[in-house]
């Protein structure tokens, strides 16, 4: 494994006048380009770990390492403009326009008018804000608005580094979703190191490509990718504080395209309801489904196609709920409890490519 | 008022005495604002120290407040008596007496102004890089102007009633006609109403003024969401 870009080494933090440190010798490696997520119940010592990276809190204990340079050897305010920094609150500086808000580290570190108007405007392209907004205060923001100026504020300098402190929690539930997608495609484009912290489990599996399950105290109960901390849960702690839907969370992680799909029951426009009948059978149903190569037509029930003398002949019904194969198992398993087929037919555009059953998708979570 | 006016053998307002002492009353509305302007001014200065010391170490701000408190409730003939045999009939003793009565008021609306700025705000800044002394001038004081400045319209309304009473240091000022009227042999009601209604108007003037300073410097903070 090359260095890692954060290097956290038995990293301690005792607050004076407490016994029990806030968090214990934590070990933890976050890989050049990745997003490592800190989650936990309250008092696992998750936001206190964050800000030891950027000096807010000072360790009492152990090393933090960045980029190869221990974070240490800097002045705590220079660290802080080399690396981004979210909060839940966000915290936009209400006297400021959205352009100075942007524009907060660039002009601590002494960039030149123009260079911070060019790089203002770009990022109020990149976080898809309405340029209209360069000039308002951040009170004439919604709350969206406002959380998509603060990630702009961290870009500014284009920090390697990024540390967000539960970014999407002071947006409403539609819209986090939308950030959070948005912010992925952000990710996939800008590749930063992120350690992000949240006490929301189903949003540390969908932003982290790891997560770290912390347990009161700073204890590091597990640190792997999402789909792996699912599928082996390393103790008790970490499988109850998963859920009792651990399996569903996991099928959500897993796209259809890695599950081998079954040919179904499909037969050509050609076949006699005579052939049809061993094949409903084998799959114990009343219907079949009806076409040919990479194209289905469609079903039809036992019942209508008994007086047929092929399949040719019959009306036949499309199928409700489609599946394109990037979509996941745990979609895929929607599709299959809410058709009336109970079985769902998986597609790569207009190709068809096979169906699911229940089953099929049970023992996926099983494995 | 109406027993004294009725006293005197005089119509309320003799015109020919404003139009013939125009020179006097613009110089006294000059002197009148000098001491306002430099009492409040230097107030803010000593007071902005003050309240630096009292957020860098909280445990001295009761003392700050109760010392300034207590200057506060010392009366103003009382202080100017006080002060004369140590600087004379001077500016300077009617700044010292006049600083005084701005610090209590000043001080308190600096510290609770900074005291207000959200958490957030300040872990942001100090997250993103601000040293102490750019967070204090940059964030700080910038996001307390408008309570500060709430401070200061109070201070300074205060400060242009107590000048009225510095004219009995024979310093000028409006309150020197009100005095003037009364030591006539025959109370001269004119006088005392120039100088009332001046420093009356002079007070509400200087009020508007800061109000439209403090919009001014703060341009956010009459800004809110329209949708």
């Amino acid at each position: 494994m090359p260095e890692p870009m954060i290097r956290l080494e038995a990293v301690t933090k005792t607050y004076a006048g407490t016994p029990e440190p806030a968090v214990d010798a934590l070990t933890l490696d976050v890989p050049e380009g990745e997003i490592a997520v800190l989650v936990g119940p309250s008092g696992c010592g998750k936001t206190t770990t964050l800000k030891m990276i950027n000096r807010l809190i000072e360790p009492t204990g152990g090393d933090i390492v960045i980029g190869g340079l221990n974070i240490l050897d800097l002045e705590a305010h220079e660290l802080r403009r080399r690396i981004g920094y979210v909060i839940q609150q966000i915290g936009l500086f209400p006297h400021r326009t959205i352009a100075q808000n942007i524009a907060t580290v660039p002009s601590l570190l002494g960039w030149d008018r123009a260079e911070i108007a060019a790089r203002v405007d770009e990022l109020i392209d990149v976080v898809h804000l309405d340029p209209e907004m360069r000039d308002r205060y951040p009170s004439e923001l919604s709350g969206g608005q406002r959380q998509r100026v603060g990630v702009a504020r961290a870009l500014a300098a284009d920090p390697p580094v990024m540390l967000m402190d539960e970014p999407f929690g002071a947006v409403d539930p539609i819209i986090r979703s939308k950030l959070q997608d948005q912010f992925l495609e952000l990710q996939a484009e800008l590749q930063k190191t992120i350690v992000l912290v949240t006490h929301d489990i189903d949003e540390a599996i969908k932003l982290g490509d790891r997560i770290a399950i912390l347990n009161v105290g700073g204890i590091l109960e597990q640190y792997a990718p999402p789909a792996d901390v699912l599928r082996d849960p390393a103790n008790p702690f970490v499988a109850d504080f998963l859920g009792s839907d651990r399996g569903l969370k996991r099928l959500g992680l897993i796209p259809i395209s890695t599950v081998k799909l079954d040919p179904g029951p499909v037969l050509p426009p050609t076949a006699t309801p005579a052939q049809a009948h061993p094949v409903m059978e084998r799959y114990g149903i009343d219907w079949i489904a009806v076409g040919e190569g990479e194209h289905l037509n469609g079903w039809a029930s036992a019942e209508t196609i008994a007086n047929a003398t092929t399949l040719r002949d019959v009306d036949l019904l499309p199928f409700q709920t489609t599946l394109q194969q990037s979509d996941s198992l745990k979609e895929a398993l929607d599709a299959v409890v809410s058709s009336h087929t109970q079985i769902a037919a998986v597609f790569d555009g207009d190709r068809f490519l096979g169906m699911l059953t229940g089953e099929e998708i049970s023992r996926e979570i099983t494995q | 008022m109406t027993w004294i006016f009725a006293q005197a053998d005089k119509p309320l307002i003799e015109w020919d005495w404003i139009w013939s002492h125009l020179d006097d009353i613009w110089d006294a509305t000059a002197q009148h604002l000098y001491l306002t302007g430099m009492a409040v001014g230097i107030g803010i200065v000593i007071s902005l120290v003050l309240a630096v010391i009292a957020l860098r170490r909280p445990a001295t701000y009761p003392t700050i407040i109760g010392a300034s408190g207590l200057l506060y409730t010392i009366p103003s003939l009382a202080l100017f008596a006080f002060l004369v045999p140590f600087t004379g009939l001077t500016n300077t003793t009617a700044l010292i007496a006049l600083v005084t009565y701005t610090i209590l008021i000043l001080v308190r609306n600096i510290v609770t102004g900074i005291r207000e700025v959200p958490a957030d705000i300040k872990e942001a800044a100090v997250g993103m890089g601000y040293e102490r002394r750019r967070l204090f001038f940059r964030i700080e004081l910038p996001l307390a102007l408008p309570v500060i400045m709430a401070g200061v319209r109070i201070a300074t309304v205060t400060i242009v009633g107590l000048v009225t009473v510095t004219s009995l240091l024979g310093l000028g000022g409006l309150g020197s006609f009100i005095l003037d009227g009364f030591r006539r042999s025959i109370i001269f009601p004119t006088e005392i109403i120039v100088g009332t209604v001046l420093s009356v108007v002079l007070a509400a003037a200087l009020d508007l003024i800061l109000l439209g300073i403090q919009h001014a410097l703060t341009p956010w903070a009459s800004r809110t969401a329209s949708s």
